[in-house]
């Protein structure tokens, strides 16, 4: 089957009655859930992830994405309109959208956000479409040294790139790694660190830990500060951008898709990091760099193009090769992993339709946010207006409702208050939640890989650098370890 | 000296060497046929070497009271009210039922933490528990605990 025949079949899953509405149902959320300071889209995925137990795997993935890509789509709003970013790709847009808005441009702004993002996403899309098949077959050939080597470069690239310091963030990966090992050895069956819990027998959950580091630890983190937070007034107009914002924005949003898409390809927090290397590439770019932040339409379109399409991109990784780049992977692969579905080489080959469905969701879900954003913009700046003290005690409860209804254990609830109290904690002290799950995640794929290498090489580690592919993906961790000790930086 | 990044540092170092004492009761094998303690030890060891690292650079760094900046006695009060407020939800939920819990649950923490009027709280309380109930337990089907209340 080529590829149109493929995207045929994709569409003949995504437009089924069912799918159409959980893909609106996401991108509604996921709009939401970025337009309002205080959940992220981690928290939300995690918290929705239970709900999904009794859908269609199409119908519950179709859901899911909506509700990433609608994040992003929606934390400009909250950017432009209050200057706090929704979620942390959108941070950058605060510069220029912000001011734009003060200069009574804010209809441009959420405009050109809405337009780029929806251009961007849509060529993410096509890339994510041509390309994961490619690398799925190109990794067919991988045997367990290939998997281990690629997940601790996974995992080394996670740490380099993170905000805060390296050090700490490596430190997060090895404490995910535990957590991992918790329950049953995935090749002996033998339990690990259970401590005679039965809850435990499992292994940590996924769904508590993550809603316990992004969801609690977030609320609590808000609730620690003084919150107060005004909407900048002013009356919302003419969202089609003009005929000069479309000549100045033009470029951006060509050149923040494809940077968006190669970052987000690569492990870390690819939609945050390209909205940030596009903003630098742009005020690089342009004839007036010092007008920067002062309201440069050029400012809110690049980065918000990059974010989106980055999104498309940081699928590509997890669907062909079963590895997840970042906290919001992990989630999607644990969210098919419910399902007895495991992503990697064979993923596309085994399950087309699920595959090219969700593609053609994506096209979908773009369009509707389109539609969301520019018409429904007066709602969100209501929904915008409610008080934290009320949100935060929805926010609550959702997570605790979420975790119970998992496996209607209670237990659960408490791991995830630990984690949210950890997590408070950890943010607090410049360590990130982000390299823990994603290793937490990876740890059993890690562990089994490891000792299914050394199993064949009788206990050599030479293996590792005899397989050219290898070889190549050790050196690059090496290179990443190495690299901030001699550079002096992001170490404090 | 960062003070905050030792008493991390020294927290984990403390932590490696339980995980290292615990995985000592479980098989190891060799590098040949490596088992079921071989992969947490190898973690215990780093975690210890990179808490380490983490010490001697908080020792290099400049003195300071670190890390964090220090939280109002009011912010610790609300994150404590909330924590206890989640922690009776869990406690509570499988003997008092769904609807009750939640209904105290709202209650507390609109009232515990900004101290809002009983005219909204209640209010809110009663339609979150009411709302919620109707989504979770009568549209999307989830078995909810039903305590005494019988909802």
């Amino acid at each position: 089957m080529d590829v149109f025949t493929n995207v045929a079949v994709g569409f003949s899953v995504a437009l089924t009655p069912t799918n159409l509405l959980f893909c609106f149902i996401g991108s509604l959320v996921g709009t939401l859930v970025g337009v309002l300071p205080g959940l992220g889209p981690v928290g939300a995925v995690a918290f929705l992830l239970s709900l999904t137990f009794k859908m269609e795997p199409a119908t519950a993935i179709i859901m899911l994405a909506g509700i990433y890509y609608g994040a992003m789509y929606g934390g400009s709003t909250t950017s432009i309109l209050v200057n706090i970013p929704g979620e942390t790709a959108s941070v950058v847009t605060c510069l220029d959208g912000y001011r734009m808005a003060r200069q009574g441009r804010a209809g441009a702004a959420l405009g050109m956000a809405a337009f780029g993002s929806f251009i961007a996403g849509t060529f993410g899309v096509i890339g994510l479409m041509f390309l994961a098949p490619i690398l799925g077959r190109a990794a067919l050939r991988f045997g367990p040294p290939e998997y281990f080597a690629l997940t601790l470069i996974g995992l080394t690239l996670v740490a380099y790139l993170s905000q805060g310091s390296m050090l700490k963030a490596l430190i997060m990966t090895i404490l995910g790694l535990l957590a991992g090992t918790v329950g049953m050895d995935p090749i002996s069956g033998e339990e690990r660190f259970t401590f005679g819990s039965l809850t435990l027998q499992d292994g940590l959950g996924l769904v508590p830990v993550a809603m316990g580091l992004f969801g609690i630890a977030e609320v609590l983190e808000n609730l620690a500060g003084a919150s107060t937070q005004s909407i900048y007034e002013t009356k919302i107009k003419g969202l089609l951008p003009n005929a000069q914002d479309w000549r100045d924005s033009g470029w951006p949003i060509a050149r923040g898709s494809v940077l968006g898409f190669l970052l987000g390809i690569l492990p870390g927090p690819g939609p945050v990091i390209a909205s940030f290397v596009s903003y630098a590439m742009e005020k690089r770019l342009s004839r007036h760099p010092e007008k920067f932040g002062t309201g440069m339409i050029e400012g809110v379109a690049g980065p918000e193009s990059a974010n989106n399409s980055a999104t498309a991109g940081s699928f590509i990784p997890l669907l062909s090769l079963g590895i997840p780049t970042s906290a919001m992977m992990a989630l999607f692969m644990g969210a098919l992993m419910i399902h007895g579905i495991q992503p990697g080489p064979l993923f596309i080959a085994k399950y087309p339709e699920l595959f090219w469905g969700f593609i053609a969701s994506m096209y979908i879900g773009n369009v509707m946010l389109l539609v969301l954003n520019l018409p429904l913009i007066g709602i969100w700046v209501r929904v915008l207006k409610t008080p934290y003290t009320i949100l935060f005690p929805l926010i609550l409860l959702f997570c605790l409702i979420g975790v119970y209804t998992l496996n209607s254990n209670t237990m659960e609830i408490f791991i995830m208050l630990i984690f949210g109290v950890a997590g408070f904690l950890l943010r607090r002290f410049g360590f990130e939640g982000a390299p823990f799950i994603l290793a937490m995640v990876l740890g059993p794929v890690m562990e089994t890989s490891l000792r299914q290498t050394l199993l064949i090489s009788r206990g050599s580690f030479a293996i590792f650098y005899t397989r050219p592919i290898c070889a190549v993906l050790m050196a690059l961790t090496l290179v990443f370890l190495i690299y901030p000790l001699f550079r002096g930086k992001k170490n404090g | 000296m960062k003070r905050s990044d030792v008493a991390v540092a020294g927290l984990l170092i403390g932590f490696a060497g339980f995980i290292f004492l615990e995985g000592r009761r479980l098989p190891l094998g060799s590098l040949r046929v490596p088992q079921t303690g071989f992969f947490p030890s190898i973690l215990a060891a780093l975690l210890a070497l990179f808490a380490g690292a983490l010490l001697f650079q908080a020792w290099r760094t400049a003195d300071s009271a670190g890390g964090a900046e220090t939280l109002e006695p009011r912010s610790w009060v609300r994150i404590g009210a909330a924590l206890a407020a989640m922690a009776f939800f869990a406690l509570a939920l499988e003997s008092a039922g769904f609807f009750l819990t939640t209904f105290l649950l709202m209650t507390l923490l609109l009232r515990a933490i900004e101290a809002q009027r009983w005219s909204k709280v209640i209010p809110i309380a009663l339609a979150t528990a009411l709302v919620s109930y109707a989504i979770f337990g009568m549209l999307l089907g989830i078995p909810l605990p039903a305590g005494f209340l019988g909802i």
